[in-house]
C-alpha cells in the first residue's frame, strides 16, 4: 500500500529524466551534419528556388550531355551546409553519390548553398585535369556569381554549366558506350544473363496467355536466339541459347508457378509503377567517381 | 608405384590446404589492406609535395610586396625547408616517432601558410594581384586535397588495425608479426581541447 505512491513517483522521475535526456539528445542532433538528399535526378533543388520548367530544362541539358559525352554532372541546391563548410559537405556528397562512369569516374558536382551564399564546383579525380581548381574558380567568379548576385539562379547555373561542359568537351575522355540498348546490353554479360533469367519467364508467361504454352516457349527460344545473335555472340552460343531458353520458358510456365496470374497481369499493365518513373528520370550514378577534394568554392 | 604417386601428391595437397587456411584466416586481407594503406599514404605524400611545390611561387609573389610582414614570410620559408627535409620512407609509417616528426613539420607549414594568406588580406595590392589570387586558389585546393587524402589514410589504417586486432585474424597477425600501424592525429591536440581565449582589449 505504501509502496505504490513511491513507485509512481520514481516512475515519474525516470520519465522526467528520459525526457530531459531525449531533449538534450535533440539539441545535440541539432548540431548534426546535414543529411545528403537521395540521388533522384541530375538537378536537385531542396530550396524550391528554381521553377519546374527551369529544372526540367537543366535536367534535359545534363541528360543530353551524359548521352553525348558520358560525363555525369549533378547540380544540388540546398539551403545551408552548416555546421560544415561547403567543401566538407561537397566531399561527403561526392563520397556518397560517387557520380561518374564506373570505369572512368568522370563525375562533376555543382553545389549551391543558397542561404550561406556559397557555392562549389567539385570535379572527380578523372576530371581534375579538364577542370583544374583555377578554371573552376574562374567559372564561379566570372560566370556564375554575377548572375547569382542579381538573383538569377537558373541563369547562373545554366551559364556555369555551359562553361564547364566546354571544359570537359576539351578533354579526351572515352566515348560513351553505344547509344542503343542492344550495344550496351552486349557489353556486359552478367547483366545479360540476369536479364535473360528474369525476362524469359515473364515473356514466356505473357506469350503463353496468347499462343498457348508450347508455342510461347518456342517463340521465347527464338527470341533469345535472335537476341544473342544481335549481341554479337558466336554460333555455338546462339545454338545453345535457344534450347536453354525454351527449357527455361517451359519451367517458368509450369502450372505450379502460375498461382498469381492476376497480380502478374496488374503489374504488367500499370504505367505508374517503378518502370514509369525510371524511364522518366532514368538517372543512376555510375558509381565510379572518386572525389579527392579538388575544385573551388566561391561566394556571392 | 601408386604409393610413390600418392606421396608426390602430398605437397600439392598441403599447399592447397595451406592456401585455404591462409585465405580463411585473413592472410589475403592483410595483404590487401596493407597495400591500401601504402597507396593512401602515397596520396598523402603526393598532396603534401604539391603544396611544397606551390610555396616558392607564392613566396616569390609576396616578396614583390615591399612592405609585407617579413616575419610571416620567413616563417613560411623555414617551415617549408623543414617539411621537405624530412625523408619519408615506408618504414616511417611503422615508426610512431618519425610519423610524429613528419606531421609536426607539415603542420607548421600548414599554419604558417594559413597565417600568410590571412595577413595578405590587409594588402590591397596583393588582393588585386591576379597571380597571387590564382596561387591562393591552388593552395586552398591543395589543402582540401590534403584533408581528403589524410582522411582516407586514417580510414585505411583503421581497417588494417581492426583486422590486426580482431579474432581470429589477430592470430595470423601474431604468427606473421603484423603489428598495428600508428595513425595520423592532429599535432596540437592539447591546444585544441582548450577553449580559445577571446580578448577584445586593445593592447
Amino acid at each position: 500500500m505504501m509502496r505504490s505512491p513511491g513507485l509512481a513517483c520514481s516512475v515519474l522521475r525516470m520519465a522526467l529524466w528520459a525526457f530531459t535526456l531525449a531533449s538534450l539528445c535533440g539539441l545535440a542532433y541539432g548540431q548534426a551534419l546535414q543529411a545528403i538528399p537521395p540521388l533522384s535526378a541530375r538537378i536537385i533543388d531542396t530550396t524550391a528556388t528554381l521553377k519546374t520548367e527551369q529544372v526540367q530544362a537543366i535536367e534535359a541539358r545534363l541528360r543530353a550531355f551524359e548521352v553525348a559525352r558520358g560525363t555525369q554532372i549533378v547540380v544540388l541546391m540546398v539551403p545551408t551546409t552548416a555546421p560544415e563548410d561547403i567543401a566538407d559537405f561537397t566531399q561527403r556528397v561526392g563520397d556518397a553519390w560517387k557520380i561518374g562512369r564506373r570505369d572512368i569516374g568522370d563525375g562533376l558536382l555543382l553545389i549551391v548553398a543558397k542561404n550561406d551564399r556559397t557555392l562549389r564546383i567539385a570535379p572527380a579525380k578523372a576530371l581534375e585535369g579538364a577542370i583544374p581548381d583555377l578554371a573552376a574558380r574562374q567559372v564561379i567568379d566570372r560566370t556564375i556569381v554575377p548572375r547569382f548576385r542579381e538573383g538569377d539562379f537558373a541563369g547562373g547555373i545554366d551559364a556555369g554549366l555551359s562553361r564547364l561542359m566546354a571544359l570537359i568537351a576539351g578533354e579526351a575522355l572515352p566515348e560513351p558506350r553505344g547509344a542503343g540498348g542492344t550495344a550496351r546490353f552486349a557489353s556486359d554479360w552478367t547483366d545479360a544473363l540476369v536479364l535473360l533469367l528474369v525476362a524469359i519467364p515473364v515473356i514466356a508467361r505473357r506469350l503463353a496467355n496468347w499462343f498457348g504454352r508450347k508455342l510461347a516457349c518456342l517463340l521465347t527460344g527464338l527470341g533469345a536466339g535472335v537476341l544473342t545473335w544481335a549481341a554479337g555472340a558466336g554460333v555455338i552460343l546462339i545454338l545453345l541459347s535457344v534450347p536453354l531458353a525454351v527449357l527455361w520458358g517451359l519451367i517458368a510456365t509450369m502450372a505450379v508457378w502460375r498461382v498469381h496470374p492476376g497480380r502478374q497481369h496488374g503489374s504488367w499493365g500499370n504505367p505508374n509503377g517503378r518502370s514509369g518513373t525510371w524511364s522518366e528520370g532514368g538517372f543512376r550514378s555510375g558509381g565510379g567517381g572518386n572525389f579527392g577534394g579538388g575544385g573551388a568554392s566561391g561566394r556571392w | 608405384m601408386s604409393l610413390a604417386r600418392s606421396l608426390r601428391a602430398v605437397p600439392i595437397f598441403m599447399m592447397a590446404l595451406l592456401s585455404l587456411l591462409l585465405g580463411g584466416c585473413g592472410y589475403n586481407d592483410f595483404q590487401r589492406l596493407d597495400e591500401q594503406t601504402k597507396a593512401a599514404w602515397s596520396e598523402v605524400l603526393n598532396q603534401y609535395q604539391r603544396r611544397a611545390d606551390l610555396v616558392p611561387n607564392l613566396v616569390a609573389t609576396v616578396k614583390g610586396e615591399a612592405s609585407f610582414e617579413q616575419e610571416t614570410l620567413t616563417r613560411v620559408v623555414e617551415a617549408r625547408a623543414r617539411a621537405t627535409a624530412i625523408q619519408v620512407t615506408p618504414e616511417t609509417l611503422n615508426d610512431p616517432q618519425a610519423l610524429q616528426r613528419f606531421q609536426e613539420a607539415q603542420g607548421s607549414l600548414g599554419s604558417a601558410l594559413s597565417r600568410l594568406l590571412a595577413v595578405s588580406e590587409s594588402y590591397p595590392t596583393l588582393k588585386s594581384n591576379q597571380g597571387f589570387q590564382d596561387l591562393r586558389v591552388q593552395i586552398e585546393g591543395t589543402e582540401n586535397r590534403i584533408t581528403v587524402a589524410r582522411n582516407r589514410y586514417i580510414q585505411a589504417v583503421q581497417q588494417y588495425n581492426t583486422l590486426a586486432r580482431s579474432f581470429p585474424s589477430n592470430l595470423t597477425a601474431l604468427a606473421l608479426n603484423y603489428s598495428i600501424k600508428p595513425n595520423l592525429s592532429v599535432n596540437n591536440e592539447a591546444q585544441l581541447s582548450q577553449p580559445p581565449a577571446v580578448d577584445f582589449q586593445k593592447k
